[in-house]
């Protein structure tokens, strides 16, 4: 135990010291080239570890991947696109597919009106009301999917109807006399998918609020008061100048809780591990690697997962420069 | 410029780091390098059960110098792929599934047992078919069974059940019908069930069908199924779900109706038979349930007094199969003295008697476990079913490759119950998920 | 050096307030003292009472005991009558029987060094970025862009390989690493972003008093830029901290494992009443959401500078 705790306060202090030091030699290293060199190496130099960084743990296993993708079960023998059209044939694979379509689509916008409600609603209470609805609201971002999973177990939980309910939705059905719902088991029109989003939802939308707030804040108040004397509604003042105003905001939040919807993974895994007509792939990933050892279809899955991406990388690589260029 | 005192402290301190970083590796212990005597043992029975297997194993270990990490884990079939992947191995490993352990032998990394431990000891002490659970198709033995369940017993309500006129269990599959419908017949439930079981929901479904499996076909057709040399969706299989379909899972057979089984978790399903009046009378499941956690308190407290047991009948009077299981125990570090102690040890009949007098939940796999060692009548109960099986099988799903045992056999049998497929479909689904 | 009245300024801004326009925009609409509607407030009150009662009921099942907890739901347990029924037995249990509070250290010892070790890393390079020119810079920056939607599980597997070879899969370095490699392309463009609106003026006279990159880098930048680097920090520590899929597939169970490792093993094939997951869960949240309420301002303001334009 107290090892332990050594060992990781000298990681924190040698990992940083480490780093420091690696730095000054790079540095260093820099400044003993001739001076036309140095200067146009220092960048690189300065780029360098946060680069292999990123190489190892992000380039060099995306293009593996990619390789494996086309391999069998134990990456042994290379098999075409087999995995890919054994993949797409399969309706279990269809529906894990279709379910995370409805996550991406569902989640990043649910978290942005909800968070564009609540943070519009809290502008105007009370300074000391406005922190504590907002600190309330986003407290849920610091509880992690594990313990969210423990803490919606109790309100979505169904017993039979002969004995008590524990879950609070079915104490609240039996208490109006209704019979218990078995609420993640109701698949059709992806009901259950739908109960699990409200759980990410719970869990993100204080971010959204918290961005979007500091963003309407800092809508000049000059353009509102001259719409204003213009006779514009609250509504159109809302929607036609604060909206637009907002709009790098909007698309920041919606790129980052889109980030965190891909990597879902934990909430359905806790929650029904992908059944009932719930499979995202991210846990369709983790089983087919793990529980049925088939890194080809494993590796296929998060290929097709990156695919459905490159839209939004297009959008946020252009979305980036039309920032720098306004910069 | 303060930048270099700066230096020399982090060139210290990076130093410091790098040593200790030695020992933040060798804190992961394991691997099959390891020839210490502080040895990693991973397993897959979580809470009190390992509280139990710890409290039996720690004292021993420490009068014989072996420290042990104990690595408990829910999902230990996925885990220990990780693990092997890694190459980062516990030095002992107790497989809950014998399939998952014949995977990995193939890659070489487990030990034959045979230099290891006594096999003649084992071969005359042991249940009849349990050593086999630990071999390979060629027959080496890479692991030993070190703890075994009876999963065919069937709890009643012993007070509400004499009230109701049953006081013995069925002798027959026929009877069990005729006794559930007669039990429906009144208006009252006739059985619990609940297979919800966090990552694992569906096993307790994929027990009941290996149950009706050798009941009805007899061992060797169970054991050609289970190795798939007969297809899965075989029609003698259909015909067991839809014996399951009319045995419990018919309108008002079942307490809550078919819809609710899946999220009924499996360890307290059974608890409203204890319900003034029953909510059912009848709970098919292993005997581990009779450890704490599960049924209420006040039914642990006078266990022998409210909950009888019957195991579950054969085709007819005479036969008596049993569907048994267990947890077993491999070697990985081959060259580590510590870890050979251990499993001498786990499969001695030193540690399975003190287990069955510790542990209301455990059964010993060895028959020279004094009967009166076990703490209560039902466990008594238990091992005298195990010792009079006609014939003895183990769990199917546990020896079936991974992606059906613990993959597509819960999964589609946990979306056939809860009538998102018919039967047909839930088992041409599994057979077309075997890997080739 | 002239500008050191200006390095402290970015730090001390008050209380979630915004970094562009704050001052303009604060109190547009309405007077920050008048009282604000009424269904604002009950709307409000609604929705702060539906985020709070799941997790009201996690702590307040966190107390009942077992057969209470499988056997009534926890609202049940309201009123004085079922007094009984309240218990630390399930917190005793945790530490006891999940060995909660070794996990607990392991959690730390896993997340303090993964937050802290990327940061300067992404710090330098954000520097690069920012105040340097030099060939290439957009493309590696796009890079740095596109990478941040890419999922990690590619990298699960490629990596177990690796750490299979190197033997360190299950000890707190290989989670360290891979944290510090997951984290490290949203880390240089946080930082980035909050560094580019920073004043360049500040540099340039850096660069004209004769400071070179590393000394401007230290003494001006890193000071300027603490927003975002505690903005980032509290994320990467959340993230960390809360993470599950790295922490099974790197560390696994046994004498490493984190606390949402513990936790979820709470929950078994062998099921064991959740009254304990229960304590388990709470316990886990204490400690983000303290770290997370002290510094909660920083995460606004680091988030927000470059995004918030206007």
């Amino acid at each position: 135990m107290l090892i332990k705790i050594v060992n990781a306060l000298l990681a924190v202090l040698g990992g940083v010291a480490g780093a420091v030091v690696l730095f000054y030699l790079l540095n260093k290293f820099a400044e003993i080239l001739p001076s036309r060199w140095e200067e146009r190496l220092k960048p690189y130099l300065f780029l360098l570890p946060a680069f292999a960084a990123i190489a190892l743990y992000l380039i060099y296993p995306t293009i593996q991947t990619l390789v494996y993708s086309f391999a069998n079960a134990a990456s042994t023998q290379f098999v075409g696109f087999k995995n890919y059209s054994d993949l797409l044939t399969s309706s279990a694979f269809q529906n894990t597919l279709f379910n995370t379509l409805l996550w991406i689509i569902v989640v990043p916008a649910g978290t942005i009106v909800l968070g564009l409600m609540i943070a519009s609603l809290a502008d105007r209470l009370r300074p000391s009301g406005e922190k504590f609805a907002k600190t309330l609201i986003f407290l849920p971002l610091a509880i992690g999917a594990v313990g969210a999973g423990a803490i919606w177990k109790f309100i979505y939980a169904a017993n039979p109807p002969t004995q008590h309910q524990i879950g609070l939705l079915n104490g609240i059905v039996t208490g109006f006399g209704g019979n218990p719902v078995n609420w993640l088991q109701l698949s059709s029109g992806r009901l259950n998918s739908f109960l699990l989003m409200v759980m990410l939802l719970w869990a993100q939308a204080g971010f959204a609020m918290v961005l979007l707030s500091a963003a309407i804040k800092g809508v000049p108040t000059d353009t509102l008061e001259a719409a204003r004397l213009d006779g514009a509604s609250e509504g159109a003042i809302f929607f036609r100048i604060v909206i637009p105003q907002i709009r790098t905001t909007l698309v920041t939040v919606f790129i980052t809780v889109l980030i965190g919807v891909l990597k879902t993974f934990d909430i359905v895994y806790v929650m029904t591990n992908g059944n009932f007509n719930t499979n995202v792939v991210a846990v369709d990933f983790y089983n087919q690697l793990f529980t049925n050892s088939n890194a080809g279809y494993a590796a296929a899955i998060v290929v097709m997962l990156m695919i459905v991406i490159i839209p939004v990388m297009v959008y946020q690589v252009r979305q980036f420069r039309a920032e720098e260029v306004a910069r | 410029m303060r930048i270099r005192p700066t230096v020399k402290a982090a060139a210290v301190l990076g130093a410091a780091a790098a040593l200790t970083a030695g020992c933040l590796s060798s804190g992961g212990g394991g691997g099959s390098s390891n020839t210490g005597n502080t040895i990693t043992m991973m397993y897959g029975f979580t809470g009190n059960q390992s509280d139990d297997f710890q409290a039996v194993v720690k004292p021993w270990a420490q009068k014989n110098n072996i420290t042990i990490n104990f690595a408990p884990t829910a999902d230990f079939n996925n885990l220990i792929n990780t693990k092997v992947a890694a190459n980062q191995l516990p030095d002992i490993a107790i497989f809950p599934q014998p399939g998952i352990m014949r995977t990995i032998s193939a890659t070489g990394k487990l030990a034959d047992l045979s230099s290891v431990l006594t096999m003649s000891d084992l071969q005359s002490n042991m249940l009849p078919g349990a050593l086999k659970a630990g071999q390979n198709d060629s027959g080496t033995q890479y692991a030993v069974l070190v703890s075994a369940n009876v999963k065919n017993g069937v709890y009643f309500p012993k007070k509400a059940a004499t009230a109701a006129g049953l006081t013995q269990g069925p002798q027959t599959m026929d009877q069990l019908q005729q006794l559930t419908n007669t039990i429906a017949g009144t208006g009252r439930t006739p059985w619990c069930f609940g297979i919800e079981a966090a990552a694992a929901t569906g096993w307790p479904a994929t027990d009941w069908v290996e149950d009706l499996m050798v009941i009805n076909n007899g061992s060797d057709v169970y054991n050609q199924w289970v190795q798939h040399k007969i297809p899965f969706n075989d029609p003698r299989v259909l015909s067991v779900l839809n014996q399951l379909d009319q045995l419990v899972l018919a309108n008002g057979h079942v307490n809550g109706g078919r819809n609710a089984v899946a999220s009924n978790n499996f360890g307290t399903a059974g608890n409203p038979m204890f319900d003034n009046p029953p909510g059912c009378f009848m709970y098919r499941q292993g005997n581990f349930l009779t450890q704490a956690g599960f049924f209420p308190k006040a039914v642990l407290s006078d266990l022998d007094n409210t909950v009888g047991v019957f195991p579950m009948p054969g085709k007819t009077a005479e036969s008596k199969p049993v569907l048994g299981g267990g947890d077993l125990a491999g070697l990985f570090s081959a060259n580590n003295d510590s870890a050979k102690k251990v499993l001498q040890y786990l499969t001695s009949s030193e540690f399975q008697t003190a287990m069955a007098k510790k542990a209301s939940w455990y059964l010993a796999p060895r028959k020279d476990v004094p009967l009166d060692s076990y703490p209560s009548k039902t466990s008594q109960n238990f091992a005298q079913i195990q010792n009079q099986a006609t014939e003895w099988v183990f769990d199917g799903s546990d020896q079936m490759p991974g992606a059906v045992g613990s993959g597509s056999f819960w999964k589609e049998m946990t979306a056939w119950i809860s009538g998102q497929e018919d039967a047909k479909t839930a088992l041409d689904k599994i057979e077309a998920s075997w890997p080739k | 050096m002239t500008s050191s009245g200006t390095v402290a300024t970015p730090v001390d801004v008050g209380e979630e307030t915004p970094y562009v326009g704050a001052k303009a925009g604060r109190g547009r609409k309405h007077d920050p003292g008048a009282k604000s509607p009424v269904w604002v407030r009950i709307v409000l009150a609604i929705i702060c009472l539906l985020w709070i009662i799941p997790t009201f009921g996690l702590a307040v099942t966190s107390f009942r005991n077992q057969d209470a907890a499988t056997n009534s739901g926890w609202w049940t347990s309201l009123s004085p009558s079922h007094i009984t029924q309240f218990t630390l037995q399930n917190y005793g249990d945790i530490f006891q029987k999940a060995s909660m509070g070794e996990a607990f250290v392991n959690s730390l010892a896993i997340s303090v060094p993964a937050t802290i070790i990327p940061i300067l890393i992404a710090a330098f390079a954000a520097y690069a970025f920012t105040f340097m020119s030099f060939p290439g810079r957009d493309i590696l920056l796009i890079l740095i862009v596109a990478l941040l939607v890419v999922p990690t599980q590619v990298a699960l597997v490629p990596l177990l390989k690796i750490y299979g070879q190197l033997g360190i899969s299950g000890t707190f370095l290989a989670i360290w690493l891979a944290h510090i490699g997951f984290g490290m392309s949203l880390a240089v463009y946080l930082i980035r972003n909050y560094m580019a609106t920073l004043p360049k003026e500040v540099i340039e006279s850096a660069k004209i008093d004769g400071a070179s990159h590393f000394q401007t880098f230290w003494r001006l930048i890193v000071p300027m830029s603490t927003p975002a680097l505690a903005s980032f920090a509290i994320f990467q520590f959340l993230w960390v901290w809360n993470d599950l899929l790295n922490a099974l597939i790197f560390i696994g169970p046994g004498p490493n494992q984190p606390l949402t490792v513990a936790l979820v093993s709470l929950l078994g094939q062998q099921g064991q009443g959740w009254q304990l997951l229960t304590a388990g869960g709470l316990f886990t949240m204490i400690l983000p959401i303290i770290v997370f309420l002290s510094l909660q301002r920083y995460f606004v303001r680091g988030l927000t500078a470059g995004s918030v334009k206007g």
